[in-house]
C-alpha cells in the first residue's frame, strides 16, 4: 500500500529520531566514534522498535485504550495513564527476550549485536516511538511500518556520523572540541540537511 | 502481645537475604502496589481539573473566533442576542450525534476505532486520519443556521495546523478563520495567526455555482472572491491552509453537514 | 571535612566539574527539543530535578532491601510512576505548557540522568546525601537547558519568558530574529559551542585525541 511505504520514509527521513525530535542522543552520540559499533546499535534499534511499536500498538488497544473494555461491559473504563510504565515493560521485555532468542538460536548474531541490547531497554527513541504511535492513533500495520521506519532512520543517522567521526579521528581539532563538541556540530549540520526532507515531505 | 507480631513479622521480613525467592517477590509486589496507588490516586483526583482546563481552553478559543470575525457582534444582534449553541456532530451522517455530547466527547476521541484512516488520494490535508465526531458551534436566527464554526486541521510545513472556520447560513461564503494551534516559522508561515490576515477571509467564497470547490490562498494578491492574499515567502504554509480548508468543507470532511444545513434540516 | 562540606561538594560538582550533558553525556534528548523557549526548558528542568531528587530519596530508604534481580525493574518503576504523577500534576495545572511539551515529560522516565543517579549513587548511599547528589544533577541539567534555552528564545524572537527584550524590526525596532534559533539544529549548535567552552576553560574535562598529529617539524 502506497500510504505504508510514504509512512516508512517518512519516518526514516522527514521524521528522524535523533535529528528532527532528538530522541536517542545519549547513544547516538556515545556509540557513534567508529562506524562498527554504530552499525551495530543501528540494527539492534531496528529490531527493537520493529517489534515493540506494534506490540505496543496490540496492548494500547487491546488493554488500555479508552473502550477498550467493552467486550466485557466496562466500556468507561480508560487505563490509558499507565500507558508509560507499560510500554517500559514491553520494551524491557523485549530486550531480555530477545537476548535470550539469541543467545539460544543464532549466538554468531548474539557475539556481534548482543552488547548493544541492554542499552536499548530504556532508550528514549524506542519508548518515543510507541508515544508517538499512541499519539497518532496508528493501527497495527502502520505502527509496524513506523516502528522499522524509525529504527532505520535511528540506523541511517548513526552509522553516517560514525562514518564522519572516523575520518575526524585523524583531524587536529581544538582540544575543546575533540569528542563530544565535534559530535554536536556535526548532529547539527547534519539535521539541517535531514530537514530538508521535512520539507519534500510536507508535499 | 498482638501488636507486636505484625512488627516483629516485618522486621523478621526486613532481615531475610535480599536474594531469597521470598523477599524477592514480596518487594516486587509492594513496590508495584505502592506505585500503582500513588499513580492512579494522583489520575482519579486531578482529573476533574485537567477536563475543566480543556473546557476552558476550547472556550477562550472560541471567544477569541468570535471577537475576530468581523461583524460577529452584528450578526448576535440580528439573532435575537443569542449566544453560541454546541453540538457534537456525527461527521459521516451530518447530523447530531445521538451517543456523544461535549463532555464524552474527548474519551470518544481517544478510542482508535472513532477515527477515520484516510486514503491517500482524499488525504488532501495530509492528517493521515479524521475524527468522526466534532463539537460545532451554531449561531441560529430563529429556525434557520446563520452562523457555524467548525473545527478543522491540516497539515503545514513545521507541523499541525489547528483552526476554527466561520461559514456563513449559505455554507458557502466565509465568515472569519482563526488558528488555534501552529508551528510555522515565525515572520513567515506564522504570519496565519496574524488578526488582519484572517479578517480578510471574511466573504470570500468556498465555492462557485456549480458546486466545484474555488477557494484557495493564492500566491501573491487574492484576484477574486475565491481567492485570499497570500503570504510572502510562506507558500507551503498558504498550500497548506487551502488543502486544509478544501478538505473540511469537502465530501470527506463537514460536507455532509454543510448540505443538511442548506436543505434545512438542522 | 565536617558533614555540610562534603554535602556542599556533593551539591556542586554535578554543576560544572561533572556535569551530566556536557561531560557526561548523560540526559540530552530531551535537552534540546524542549529548549525553544525558555518558559518549557524551565518547566522540564524543574520537572526533572524534582523526579531525581524524590526518586533518588525513595530508591536510597529502601535501598538495604532491594533485591539484585529485580534491582533495575524496581528502579524504572519508583521513576515512571513520579513521571506519571508529574505529568498528571502538570496537565491540571500548567496545561498549556503540558501541551507544548508533550511526550517529553513522559521521557523523563528514561532519562539517563535519572536512573544514572540512582543506580550508581543512591542505592548505595544514606538518604540526604543521595537528594543532595541528586539536586546538584538536576541543577547542572537545568543549567544547560536554561543557557540553551535562553540563547534560542532571545535570539530566535526577541524574547525571554514572553517578555519583548529586543525590540523586533517589524515594530519599529532594531532585531530581525534569527529564525535559525527556533529550528532543530541550532540547538545542536548551541550546545557544541557550549561544550567546547566548558572544556577549554576547564581543560581537564578536554578529552585526548585518538590519533595524536604527527610531528612535523613546525613548532606549535
Amino acid at each position: 500500500m502506497g500510504d505504508l511505504g510514504a509512512l516508512f520514509l517518512r519516518a526514516m527521513f522527514a521524521e528522524n529520531m535523533p535529528l528532527t525530535y532528538f530522541l536517542g542522543l545519549c547513544t547516538f552520540l556515545a556509540l557513534s566514534r567508529r562506524t562498527d559499533t554504530a552499525f551495530g546499535l543501528g540494527v539492534a534499534v531496528i529490531v527493537v522498535m520493529g517489534v515493540t511499536v506494534p506490540l505496543n500498538q496490540l496492548i494500547y488497544s487491546a488493554v488500555l485504550a479508552p473502550g477498550a473494555w467493552d467486550w466485557a461491559g466496562m466500556p468507561d473504563v480508560d487505563l490509558s495513564y499507565l500507558s508509560l510504565l507499560t510500554f517500559i515493560g514491553v520494551v524491557a521485555a523485549s530486550v531480555q527476550l530477545l537476548e535470550m532468542v539469541l543467545e539460544r538460536f543464532l549466538p554468531g548474531v548474539q557475539a556481534a549485536f548482543g552488547a548493544f541490547l541492554p542499552l536499548l531497554a530504556i532508550h528514549c527513541a524506542i519508548l518515543g516511538g510507541s508515544l508517538f504511535m499512541v499519539e497518532r492513533r496508528y493501527d497495527l500495520s502502520e505502527a509496524a511500518v513506523y516502528g522499522l521506519g524509525s529504527g532505520a532512520g535511528f540506523a541511517l543517522a548513526v552509522v553516517m556520523l560514525g562514518a564522519i567521526r572516523t575520518r575526524l579521528a585523524h583531524a587536529d581539532l581544538p582540544a575543546g572540541l575533540r569528542g563530544l563538541g565535534i559530535a554536536f556540530l556535526l548532529a547539527g549540520m547534519m539535521s539541517l540537511g535531514f530537514s530538508s526532507f521535512a520539507q519534500m515531505a510536507a508535499q | 502481645m498482638a501488636d507486636l507480631n505484625p512488627l516483629s513479622l516485618w522486621r523478621r521480613f526486613l532481615a531475610t537475604p535480599n536474594d531469597s525467592r521470598v523477599k524477592t517477590l514480596v518487594v516486587a509486589f509492594l513496590v508495584s502496589a505502592v506505585c500503582a496507588i500513588a499513580v492512579t490516586g494522583a489520575t482519579v483526583w486531578l482529573r476533574p481539573i485537567q477536563a475543566q482546563n480543556r473546557a476552558v481552553e476550547q472556550q477562550a478559543k472560541l471567544e477569541a473566533l468570535i471577537s475576530a470575525v468581523p461583524g460577529m457582534s452584528e450578526l448576535i444582534e440580528d439573532a435575537g442576542g443569542e449566544a453560541l449553541t454546541t453540538v457534537v456532530i456525527d461527521l459521516d451522517d451530518g447530523a447530531a450525534s445521538p451517543s456523544v455530547t461535549p463532555e464524552t466527547l474527548e474519551a470518544a476521541l481517544a478510542d482508535p476505532s472513532n477515527w477515520t484512516t484516510l486514503a491517500a488520494g482524499d488525504d488532501i490535508a495530509g492528517i493521515g486520519n479524521r475524527p468522526n465526531y466534532a463539537q460545532i458551534y451554531l449561531l441560529r436566527n430563529g429556525d434557520k443556521v446563520s452562523l457555524a464554526i467548525l473545527p478543522v486541521a491540516g497539515t503545514g510545513y513545521g507541523g499541525r495546523i489547528q483552526a476554527l472556520l466561520a461559514l456563513r447560513g449559505d455554507m458557502r461564503t466565509l465568515a472569519g478563520i482563526a488558528i488555534t494551534e501552529q508551528s510555522e516559522t515565525p515572520g513567515l508561515g506564522a504570519r496565519i495567526s496574524e488578526p488582519l490576515w484572517q479578517r480578510s477571509f471574511a466573504g470570500k467564497q468556498l465555492s462557485d455555482d456549480t458546486g466545484a470547490q474555488r477557494f484557495a490562498v493564492a500566491r501573491g494578491p487574492g484576484r477574486t472572491e475565491y481567492e485570499v492574499d497570500g503570504i510572502t515567502g510562506a507558500t507551503r504554509t498558504s498550500n497548506a491552509i487551502t488543502q486544509m480548508i478544501r478538505f473540511w468543507t469537502g465530501p470527506n470532511g463537514y460536507g455532509p453537514l454543510m448540505a443538511a444545513i442548506r436543505r434545512g434540516d438542522f | 571535612m565536617s558533614g555540610a562540606g562534603n554535602l556542599w561538594a556533593i551539591l556542586t560538582t554535578p554543576i560544572i566539574r561533572q556535569n551530566p550533558v556536557t561531560l557526561q553525556i548523560l540526559g540530552i534528548c530531551s535537552a534540546l527539543a524542549v529548549t525553544t523557549s525558555l518558559d518549557t526548558a524551565l518547566t522540564l528542568a524543574i520537572s526533572l530535578t524534582l523526579v531525581v531528587v524524590v526518586s533518588a530519596g525513595i530508591v536510597s530508604v529502601i535501598r538495604r532491601h532491594i533485591p539484585n534481580a529485580i534491582r533495575l525493574i524496581v528502579q524504572i518503576i519508583i521513576v515512571a510512576s513520579l513521571v506519571i504523577v508529574v505529568d498528571q500534576v502538570l496537565q491540571a495545572y500548567f496545561f498549556e505548557l503540558s501541551q507544548r511539551l508533550s511526550v517529553f515529560v513522559s521521557l523523563i522516565a528514561t532519562n539517563c540522568i535519572v536512573l544514572g543517579r540512582t543506580e550508581s549513587f543512591a542505592r548505595s548511599n544514606p538518604p540526604v546525601p543521595a537528594m543532595v547528589d541528586a539536586l546538584g544533577s538536576g541543577l547542572g541539567y537545568g543549567l544547560v537547558l536554561v543557557l540553551v534555552g535562553a540563547c534560542r528564545e532571545l535570539f530566535g524572537t526577541g524574547r525571554l519568558l514572553g517578555w519583548q527584550v529586543l525590540p523586533l524590526a517589524d515594530q519599529g525596532g532594531w532585531f530581525t530574529p534569527l529564525s535559525l534559533m527556533l529550528l532543530a539544529p541550532s540547538a545542536f549548535f548551541l550546545l557544541g559551542g557550549l561544550v567546547w567552552m566548558v572544556r577549554s576553560i576547564w581543560s581537564e574535562q578536554a578529552e585526548a585525541p585518538d590519533f595524536p598529529p604527527h610531528a612535523t617539524g613546525e613548532d606549535r
